[in-house]
């Protein structure tokens, strides 16, 4: 029973493709268009894909990325889709209607989204910084911190104990305007070479690694070399250190 | 530096994006999926010993600050801050704004930073005031009667070590007086625990009828009396009132209004040096109001020290109406 269509990405033309049997759990994936604007789309029952197994959901979302990957290929601009997308019908109203609708209602503004990330992709830029390493620099940049630290060695344990507490509580303080100073210096010089930034939540890794910033960019295909060289600068500071993924489709621009 | 895509670190990145990101169909066409971050959450747990979000810390208030910091940023008109500064309120208010004659509350947002209490209005990109925290001697609330007539306002007066009083408002002034509170004690600051309030209202104001806001106050201004009878005309001291609605003169020895004409009925004002005692030959700055009411012109006169900015406001009112009508005759 074939009566919902899960959506990929949406492209501008009107070919009438078939992109073969790529899609999720082995679907067949084509296109169904509205003028020169197409949707690539499999047939699916109206349920969202869900389950407990985690292999299982990995599998679902790999294929999805792989899908719009190779439509992004194909047709060099596409408007990615979110995993669990699906266009349903109603009575009367088969699912392709539905979507040819919402492509006609909606179609000024996916074909401005279109001319806007023409020929653009995404690319994850994070920055960590080993706080062990910072901790230590900025212990010997801070006279105030330096000075306590030396009077903790000449304490008895119990006093020793609150000056320690003393000390972190200064140590952090002093670690979070570090962090603010080196975001806004690294946020002005990953900016100054793309198009456009997101700014994304950060995430907790390792022990020895926090991530002090986490941004998706947008520039043009071809023009991550500038970002690289500038994110090589950031990877040879000490302490610090860079992950730069992609080229992405605009995930986060859409 | 070369981006990569195919390690596990960045399948997890672009994972990350297929689950929360992509284009988003606002229509009821679409199968809701109410599993779906339940379906992430689980799947980024198994993907991981890897990333967690990032767990309540250090770092936290940290991240959203420099996330607010940046939406902020991209911002037009931003509350420009100095290096170090943080914003730890915003909050929507209003300002009594006051110039010699001209006061007003004026709707805004305050900040309060680590450093100072700022009123901003975004509209204008204009600071109407700013006082650095350890130039508040006091805080003070007061209820106060709102120009509503019946509604009252919770008033936040904030005197500084030059005793000067400001008054603040907001729909939560406790909340704002207790967060400036809090973090004047972190920064080892202390207010003056019973502060005297100066007396700033020049006499009462319960004359106001309903939605009548005073908009210009000041100090002393005489009023002519005229003749009447045997009596003669004398001055008399007391205080004038603009109001939207009136220009009012209370006289504060019988603690009454003894003068008022509607705004839309003063016709031409007009200022003159001329002597206003009997006694000695000083002159003396007088103005002329020239009124209409029911087809009788009429004048009425006022002498003060401010009698310069009274005339200008007044003017200012006059060719505000006039530039109406011309409107209303136009359409």
């Amino acid at each position: 029973m074939a009566e919902a269509r899960y959506l990929y990405c949406i492209f501008e033309g009107s070919e009438e493709i078939t992109l073969g049997n790529i899609g999720i759990e082995g679907s067949s994936v084509y296109a169904i268009s509205y003028q020169d604007l197409s949707a690539v789309v499999h047939n699916c029952s109206p349920e969202p894909y869900k389950s407990e197994n985690q292999e299982k959901v990995k599998l679902w979302l790999t294929t999805h990325a792989k899908v719009v990957e190779v439509a992004w290929e194909r047709f060099g601009t596409v408007l990615p889709l979110g995993f669990d997308t699906i266009i349903k019908g109603e009575e009367g109203v088969a699912p392709d209607e539905n979507l040819k609708k919402w492509l006609k209602g909606d179609y000024e503004n996916l074909t401005q989204k279109l001319a806007k990330l023409k020929d653009r992709a995404e690319f994850g830029v994070q920055v960590f910084w080993d706080p062990k390493i910072i901790s230590e620099w900025v212990t010997e940049k801070s006279p105030e911190i330096k000075k306590l630290s030396e009077e903790i060695k000449s304490k008895s344990k119990g006093l020793a104990y609150m000056y320690k507490q003393k000390l972190e509580n200064l140590l952090k303080k002093e670690l979070e305007k570090e962090a603010d100073r080196f975001f806004k210096v690294f946020y002005d010089q990953i900016k100054s070479c793309v198009d456009q930034i997101k700014v994304e939540k950060t995430k907790k890794l390792e022990e020895d690694k926090q991530m002090l910033l986490n941004f998706s960019c947008l520039l043009f295909k071809g023009k991550s070399k500038i970002l690289g060289e500038e994110l090589e600068k950031i990877e040879h500071l000490k302490g610090f250190s860079v992950r730069f993924t992609g080229p992405w489709p605009p995930y986060s621009f859409v | 530096m070369e981006p990569s895509r195919d390690t596990h670190a960045t399948l997890v990145d672009l994972l990350d994006r297929i689950l929360d990101k992509g284009l988003v169909i606002n229509a009821d066409i679409i199968i809701s999926v109410s599993g779906i971050p339940l379906i992430g959450v689980n799947l980024r747990a198994a993907l991981a010993g890897m990333e967690t979000m990032l767990k309540y810390g250090v770092m936290q208030a940290w991240d959203e600050k420099s996330r607010a910091w940046e939406r902020e940023h991209r911002k037009k008109n931003v509350l420009s801050l100095v290096e170090g500064e943080e914003i730890a309120l915003k909050m929507y208010g209003s300002y009594y704004y006051s110039k010699v004659i001209y006061h007003t509350w004026r709707p805004g947002y305050f900040y309060l930073t680590n450093n100072r209490l700022i009123f901003y209005r975004q509209d204008f990109g204009e600071i109407t005031f700013q006082i650095p925290l350890e130039e508040i001697k006091a805080l003070v609330t007061r209820e106060e009667a709102h120009f509503v007539k019946g509604k009252k306002k919770q008033v936040l007066y904030l005197i500084d070590k030059q005793d000067q009083v400001h008054r603040l408002s907001t729909a939560e002034t406790d909340q704002l007086k207790d967060a400036i509170e809090q973090i004047l004690v972190t920064l080892g600051l202390s207010l003056e625990v019973s502060p005297v309030l100066p007396e700033f209202e020049k006499g009462p104001i319960d004359f106001l009828t309903e939605g009548e806001e005073v908009t210009h106050r000041g100090k002393k201004v005489w009023y002519l009396v005229p003749a009447s009878g045997i009596k003669q005309e004398t001055w008399r001291p007391g205080h004038l009132y603009l109001t939207n609605k009136r220009l009012c003169w209370w006289y504060d020895f019988e603690r009454k209004l003894v003068f008022d004409v509607p705004v839309d009925r003063i016709v031409r004002v007009n200022t003159e040096m001329r002597k206003t005692s009997g006694l000695d030959s000083k002159k003396e700055k007088v103005l002329d109001i020239l009124y209409e009411v029911n087809l009788t012109k009429r004048t009425v006169s006022f002498t003060g020290e401010e009698i310069d900015e009274w005339a200008e406001a007044l003017n200012g009112i006059i060719s505000g109406q006039m530039s109406e009508d011309t409107e209303k005759i136009n359409a």
